[in-house]
């Protein structure tokens, strides 16, 4: 369970997020939904634990624990993961070797023993045949030079990998074709499951056609305005933020 | 007390006073050759005298600031350090020729082959051989200010090589320096002198080490001779204690079709300077740099070179690598000169270096002097702080601080170390460069 209550955060001096309140009922999906500058990505990196994303007041929970003194590798030690939205070109770091280095990072942390190269190896192979992620890519440098689809596949293939609990997706679907789009739909809906939190950023709704939320949030002005079902995607679709965020919340 | 003598700066004068009271006792005294060559050199090392941070290529690198005044001229040491200093290039096979304080102290490992001659300099006499009277002391030392000449008007010790025409496959020289702890401080002047023939390939590695409580400088002198077509293959670690003042100036003249290749790992000294100075004589020579600098704490390190593409279809790439933490302080400065007449040279430098701290300093400068037309010359320079993005993207994967800047460190430098060294070179250089990480990383 993800419980978000009253959170102020505060980037550069700027407050942000104004009073968010959100919950996620372990085991579902929800969808923040919020037009440009309404504080998505600082929801994200807030949950990640981004330093310089100042939380002023409130709270963030999972399943029970407050998150916000914790750095981002023991969050993500203790199972949340953001699938980033403009993932990172690291030289000279191998994908491969990346990927080993974190998952055993993570293992360690939680006391769990680590993987040799080949078991890691074997794992990866698995998870990439399933997002069509060529052997090849895996030994370039991390995300140098890859596709803007390439690089949103390996954010979930990470996240296959890793099996969080708490699974951010920071506008995954921005930059990817229909088939693309699909696979990684297919990836993430084989990942829900009843022990699993998700929470999908999102400017369109687009990705929710795929990724079919239990509910839908939405986010301006650094607050959420108004809750609904998988529905109200298609009200956003059809008429659009100014006209929700017009109406009281 | 005369006029002139009162101009003289202390610390140029414990030079001076060392050349005036053994200079009748040095190797080789006697043999006029030397004897000619150790008087200009010392003539020509007190116009200049040690450099000062006003001099226009000692900016940065404050020697005479450094040095104290009461060094000693080290002398022959026997004690058995070295097996006590960590040896970088251990696991490797070869030939181990181990030096203290400039002294050759022994010759272990592989055995040598007729391929290679090994002189050593304290034993210079009428019997030496005619190619270390042909070249020892005869390039220009580093090429401008510097300790170069003074290391062989004071040389007291080191080692001439010369490897035969078209040898080839020899097993790896490697040269071990030590500066061990001793009572005094010391200043050592030794030097290197490195000759290989015609179509001649030798793989050089080479070590310096030692941590001494008092002061050392260790003064070095090398002159690497690359005849027609030879091929040189330097790899230097130079790790050194925080009271170790360290400059190697370098002089290598390359011929026609030979390449001369050197990776210099810099680990740090209290303060370090390798001057080198590299001259491509004729068509088709070739010279690659690499210099990889990791350091800590309050120390500093120099390298400085100039690059003399003197004939045409010459080639020179350079690539500087210094990762700052502390209140460290790297220096990279190179001077590319295309002489008139050298069409077609083709050269290349670029700096970068990664900030680690907010006191941590990188001065990086590229020099062009160009006179030869149609040539492709070529420079870039970036300095700064590890990418907070990339950082917190490794953070987010569960990666500890600590880690992911080791992660990015690696990464930073791997172009520098990786290219053209094999894996067990690779290994051994990395695992020093994880070791000094550790302190880099120590002070904020």
């Amino acid at each position: 369970m993800l419980e978000i209550q009253d959170l102020h955060v505060r980037v550069d001096g700027k407050e942000i997020l104004k009073g968010l309140t959100l919950s996620v009922p372990t085991g579902e999906v929800h969808a923040v939904m919020g037009p440009n500058g309404s504080g998505k990505s600082t929801l994200s990196y807030t949950l990640a634990g981004r330093e310089g994303y100042e939380i002023v007041s409130g709270k963030i929970l999972f399943n029970g624990e407050d998150l916000a003194p914790l750095s981002s590798d023991a969050r993500a030690a203790r199972g949340v993961f953001l699938a980033m939205q403009y993932p990172v070109e690291i030289p000279g770091v191998t994908t491969i070797n990346f990927l080993k280095t974190a998952l055993n990072a993570q293992r360690r942390a939680r006391n769990e023993s680590e993987l040799d190269a080949l078991r890691v190896l074997k794992l990866v192979r698995e998870k990439a045949k399933a997002l069509n992620v060529p052997e090849e890519m895996l030994r370039r440098a991390l995300n140098v030079g890859f596709s803007g689809g390439e690089k949103k596949r390996l954010e979930v293939l990470q996240m296959s990998l890793f099996e969080p609990k708490l699974a951010v997706l920071d506008e995954t679907d921005s930059g990817l074709d229909i088939d693309a789009l699909r696979m990684i739909a297919e990836s993430v809906n084989a990942m829900r499951g009843p022990s699993r939190t998700m929470l999908v950023i999102t400017h369109y709704q687009r990705l929710l056609t795929y990724i079919v939320p239990n509910r839908i949030h939405v986010l301006a002005s650094g607050r959420i305005v108004k809750s609904g079902g998988p529905e109200l995607a298609l009200v956003l679709e059809e008429k659009g933020y100014e006209h929700l965020i017009g109406e009281p919340a | 007390m005369s006029s002139q003598a009162l101009r003289v700066d202390p610390k140029t004068q414990l030079f001076e006073d060392d050349f005036a009271a053994n200079s009748a006792d040095l190797p080789g005294a006697g043999l006029s050759w030397l004897d000619s060559r150790r008087v200009l050199a010392m003539e020509s090392f007190a116009a200049t005298g040690v450099p000062t941070r006003r001099m226009e290529a000692w900016k940065y690198t404050d020697l005479a600031g450094a040095l104290d005044g009461e060094l000693e001229p080290a002398t022959l040491f026997r004690a058995d350090t070295a097996a006590t200093t960590t040896d970088v290039f251990a696991d490797l096979p070869g030939t181990r020729v181990v030096l203290m304080n400039g002294f050759l102290h022994y010759i272990g490992g592989t055995a040598l082959t007729d391929d290679i001659d090994i002189v050593d300099l304290t034993q210079l006499s009428a019997r030496t051989p005619e190619w270390v009277r042909l070249y020892l002391g005869t390039g220009p030392t580093g090429g401008g200010p510097g300790l170069g000449t003074a290391s062989l008007a004071l040389m007291r010790g080191g080692i001439a090589v010369r490897v035969r025409a078209g040898a080839q496959g020899l097993s790896p020289l490697h040269l071990r320096f030590i500066n061990p702890s001793r009572s005094q401080p010391l200043m050592c002047h030794s030097r290197v002198l490195i000759v290989l023939e015609e179509d001649a390939q030798l793989d050089l590695l080479e070590s310096h080490s030692g941590v001494t409580s008092e002061q050392v400088l260790a003064n070095l002198g090398v002159e690497f001779v690359l005849k027609k077509n030879a091929r040189l293959n330097q790899i230097r670690v130079q790790e050194e204690g925080t009271h170790t003042l360290h400059i190697t100036s370098l002089d290598a003249r390359v011929a026609g079709g030979a390449h001369y290749q050197s990776l210099l790992v810099n680990l740090g000294a209290h303060l370090s300077r390798v001057d080198m100075n590299v001259r491509l004589e004729e068509p088709l020579a070739s010279v690659g740099i690499r210099a990889a600098t990791v350091l800590g704490g309050e120390a500093a390190a120099d390298v400085t070179t100039i690059v003399d593409h003197a004939a045409p279809h010459t080639k020179s790439r350079q690539l500087f690598k210094s990762v700052v933490g502390g209140r460290a302080k790297a220096v990279s400065q190179g001077r590319v000169t295309v002489r008139k007449g050298a069409v077609k040279s083709d050269s290349h430098q670029m700096f970068k270096a990664l900030l680690l701290a907010p006191r941590a300093e990188a001065d990086a400068k590229p020099e062009l002097e160009i006179f030869a037309d149609d040539v492709v010359c070529g420079h870039g320079t970036a300095i700064g702080a590890l990418d907070e993005d990339a950082l917190f993207y490794l953070r987010s994967r569960g990666i500890l601080a600590a880690e992911a800047r080791q992660m990015m460190v690696r990464a930073f430098l791997e172009d520098a170390i990786g290219e053209g060294t094999s894996e067990a070179i690779h290994d051994a250089i990395w695992a020093r460069i994880d070791a000094a990480m550790t302190n880099v990383e120590d002070v904020p």
